[in-house]
């Protein structure tokens, strides 16, 4: 049968001047009707890149289609502006930017409607509310007259494939649907897609930098990498045996693989813990000295403690609190009621001398690790002010110590003097890591650390900081969205939501029996990389729970 | 439509923000060295002269004992007497009020007529011939004071070619249009170069914005893409910014006004402060005081609706 769209041979250059750099090289991909085809690879590797190129729209006049041809249903395509919206529709990662702010969801739809269907205004109200019901909305008439912004983020992306389905698509390309989204809404929106495709005989292009998300939604997966496909093919061969080296590598990182640790929790040895978290709450007021004064409690009455040397996960979804509990442990944050005890210390009764213990022994890790950088100094400059500011280091032995804690994340002493700009995300993390070791210290909080980076990157960071941990002795809070990291690197994990604490184990058992349904959805949430458990584990998902807030 | 409640108790806030303009305005006229009754009475007046004037508008009292009159005289709507003109300064600045209303209107609708269509072309057309000379120009429009500005518009317009005439404000409503064309193009000339920097650096990111990409992703054509998505989010941040600027207009009319002999507030100012003319140019002041803060409100309402996202 003739493939729907049919990729061949596709290069694009860019070109500035003399600078010529191959971005996309001879990529031949094709995609059956009612097919969803994944498109993997990690950042850089010109996936998106290759989306763009279908429908024309290259991010830079810089960007040449240099060779190759798409055929679209065995027609050779010409005018690619032609094909947008429809036959081709296309969604985005970040549906919070993609959105027009200041224009409703539904005149966003009634646009696609009026132009590509030719529908009169009162017509496209009407298709409009229906395609916001097949979407998922409650309240789809509500929901045509309200903007993006009233809506939670899983909420806002079901708007955007409303507004793709507008167009009447046949082919849809979806650019990492998903990414800037919790795992419960994740495996709603992948859930959804592949309604789509059977009710609709939609065919689509999933895009994903995670092999799980698209061992369970795709028909067939093509890897790429430096711009090119290294390997396509039916997706459980493709997984069971994957020729390309690369292939193997990144199924190999991909952390529902491996398992959780059994390590016996540490603190038997110890007679007081570390950090005591007593019913800690925090608040932030809004709103001014006349306007209507809100307060939003972040923490509502956390209470746990933190045993030295112990690694523990606090996992949850976006909202859930587990960044201001850090932050409030750190003294970042105000605290409006409760205790924190660092080493029996009181941060609330004895502020100054805590705090002072607190950034001598405890040591953050960010989630950005270009903008956690200062851009102007070299990584040997950021490391050695922290050195100088602690004053413990002699002058002279500063360079020596430099080297050492370079040698400790594993970066080359080379790159002491390189600025963060020239280096890879990975390697600004580990440069990090480095700047919170400098002060020897006894905990360090890594918030998201590992988020913004690619699989196999990941998997090189959480190597080091189980590394690190043994070696050392360090006590390690990892906070995350992801729990399959957390079940990885942490033998003892904290679950969160809506500002509460609603599990607390060692990882082995949480994860193995979840004694709370909302850990067992959260769980049940994660991509894994096994092409034959379903979606979501099978749990329906709770549509109304994240609409609107 | 909680996000409009701000139009009620805004004007609460506003009081101790009028308290303080009260204050600063009474100060700031005294401390000039000089002195009203010697300005009226010239170098040859009498002591005895000069003590009677200064008696009769209270001007021996105590400075603070003065504020609480004028604070007290606020109340009941008054502002005391203009010591130059003798007429009560209410009815003053009630005659004077328009023309300044229709030359500030005037400015800020030329403003926007030169600026929308010059930031338009500007950003579509990056990097080309006319968007530098949109660029250059507006670069050289904030740097142009704007007395100069006026007098070289009066030469060309007026002198040479003879279209419009040189100052003063006409007595019929077209006359009057006539009249403000020149003073209304010297404060937009300055004013939409500020305007157009801001609208075309607005549109050039929002042309690049992840907005634009997904509606042309829909298929939407160049023009939708403009009008319709990148326009409306330029806009916003540009209101503020004319806001802000109107602030600085409405002082600027002391200049424009005095250099086209508009018989507006600002040339009242102006007169005021070289005369110490204390009633008129505490009162006028308060005037451009309370216009500043009502054009901030108003601009405050007009984000509210252009943008649904913002509350105040």
């Amino acid at each position: 049968m003739m493939p729907l769209l049919d990729i061949q041979n596709l290069s694009v250059t860019f070109r500035d001047g003399e600078e010529r750099r191959e971005l996309l090289r001879d990529i031949s991909v094709h995609l059956g009707k009612g097919e969803i085809l994944g498109l993997v690879g990690e950042s850089g590797s010109g996936k998106s890149l290759l989306c763009r190129a279908v429908i024309g729209l290259l991010p830079s006049s810089k960007l040449h289609v240099t060779g190759g041809r798409v055929l679209l249903n065995g027609q050779e395509l010409t005018d690619t502006a032609a094909v947008r919206g429809r036959p081709i529709g296309m969604i985005f990662q970040n549906p919070t930017s993609h959105l027009d702010p200041v224009m409703t969801i539904g005149k966003q739809i009634s646009e696609g409607l009026i132009r590509h269907r030719g529908l009169s205004r009162p017509e496209a109200g009407r298709e409009g509310i229906a395609l916001l019901d097949q979407v998922g909305f409650p309240d789809p008439a509500a929901a045509f007259v309200s903007y993006p912004h009233t809506f939670s983020g899983g909420m806002r992306q079901r708007a955007m494939i409303a507004i793709a389905l507008a167009c009447d698509p046949e082919i849809l390309i979806a650019d990492e649907p998903t990414t800037a989204l919790d795992v419960t809404i994740q495996a709603q929106i992948l859930q959804l897609l592949m309604d789509l495709r059977d009710r609709r005989g939609l065919s689509i292009i999933l895009v994903t930098h995670d092999l799980g998300v698209v061992a369970q939604t795709c028909d067939r997966i093509a890897v790429m990498r430096n711009g090119q496909i290294v390997e396509v093919g039916e997706k459980r061969a493709l997984l069971a045996h994957p020729h390309h080296p690369y292939t193997r590598q990144l199924i190999a990182s991909h952390p529902s693989l491996s398992h959780a640790s059994d390590e016996v929790p540490v603190h038997a040895h110890h007679k007081a813990p570390l950090f005591q978290v007593q019913d800690l709450r925090v608040e932030f007021a809004s709103g001014g000295w006349l306007g209507g004064r809100k307060t939003f409690r972040a923490l509502k009455d956390v209470s746990f403690d933190i045993w030295p040397g112990e690694t523990v996960g606090i996992v949850g979804e976006s909202g859930s609190g587990k960044s201001t509990l850090a932050r409030a442990m750190l003294g970042l944050v105000p605290i409006t009621a409760g205790e924190v005890l660092f080493e029996g210390q009181s941060l609330t009764k004895a502020p100054t001398a805590t705090l002072k213990a607190l950034r001598n022994h405890a040591a953050m890790v960010f989630q950005d690790p270009f903008n956690s950088l200062n851009p102007r100094m070299t990584i040997g400059q950021t490391i050695a002010e922290v050195l100088q500011s602690q004053g413990e280091t002699p002058v002279e032995q500063i360079p020596a110590r430099v080297d050492e804690l370079l040698d400790m994340v594993g970066l080359e002493r080379a790159l002491a003097g390189r600025r963060p700009r020239s280096l890879s995300g990975g390697q600004c993390q580990r440069a990090g890591i480095a700047r919170a070791l400098a002060v020897n210290p006894r905990v360090i909080l890594a918030d998201e650390c590992v988020a913004a980076l690619d699989v196999t990157i990941q998997a090189q960071i959480v190597a080091l900081f189980r590394k690190l941990a043994a070696d050392h002795g360090l006590t390690l809070i990892f906070i995350a969205h992801d729990l399959a990291i957390v079940r990885n690197l942490c033998e003892r994990v904290v679950v969160m939501h809506h500002g509460q604490i609603v599990e607390d184990g060692p990882s082995a058992r949480v994860f193995a029996q979840p004694a709370r349904a909302y850990t067992r959805a959260l769980i049940a949430a994660i991509p894994d990389i096994d092409p034959d458990r379903p979606i979501n584990g099978g749990i329906n998902p709770e549509t109304q729970q994240e609409y609107a807030t | 439509m909680h996000r409009y409640r701000f139009v009620l108790y805004r004007p609460i806030q506003l009081i101790p923000v009028l308290f303080g303009i009260s204050v600063i305005t009474f100060v700031l006229i005294r401390l000039i060295p000089g002195d009203p009754a010697r300005v009226l009475l010239g170098t040859r007046a009498t002591p005895t002269a000069i003590a009677n004037i200064r008696a009769q508008y209270g001007l021996d009292e105590p400075l603070l004992t003065q504020y609480v009159y004028f604070v007290k005289n606020l109340f009941a709507g008054e502002m005391g007497r203009s010591i130059l003109y003798k007429v009560d300064v209410v009815q003053l600045i009630g005659t004077r009020i328009e023309p300044t209303l229709a030359l500030v209107a005037m400015g800020v609708v030329l403003s926007l007529l030169i600026s929308v269509p010059f930031a338009t072309i500007s950003a579509r057309r990056q990097g080309t011939l006319a968007d530098h000379t949109v660029r250059m120009l507006s670069t050289a429009g904030i740097g142009f004071p704007s007395f100069w500005l006026g007098a070289m518009l009066i030469i060309l317009f007026a002198v040479k070619l003879d279209w419009l005439p040189v100052s003063g404000y006409g007595g019929t409503f077209g006359e009057k249009l006539q009249h403000l064309v020149l003073p209304g193009l010297t404060i937009a000339l300055s004013l939409s170069a500020i305007l157009t920097r801001s609208l075309r650096a607005g549109m050039i990111a929002g042309l690049k914005s992840d907005i634009a990409t997904a509606a042309r992703a829909r298929g939407m054509s160049e023009g939708v893409v403009f009008w319709r998505h990148v326009l409306p989010n330029a806009l916003v941040p540009t209101v503020n910014l004319l806001a802000v600027n109107i602030g600085w207009l409405i002082g600027g009319t002391v200049v424009v006004e005095s250099v086209f002999a508009v018989t507006g507030l600002g040339q009242l100012m102006a007169r005021g402060i070289f005369t110490r003319d204390y009633m008129v140019v505490q009162g006028v002041a308060l005037a451009f005081a309370c216009a500043t803060v009502l054009v901030n409100f108003l601009a405050d309402i007009i984000t509210v609706v252009l943008d649904p996202r913002i509350e105040l």
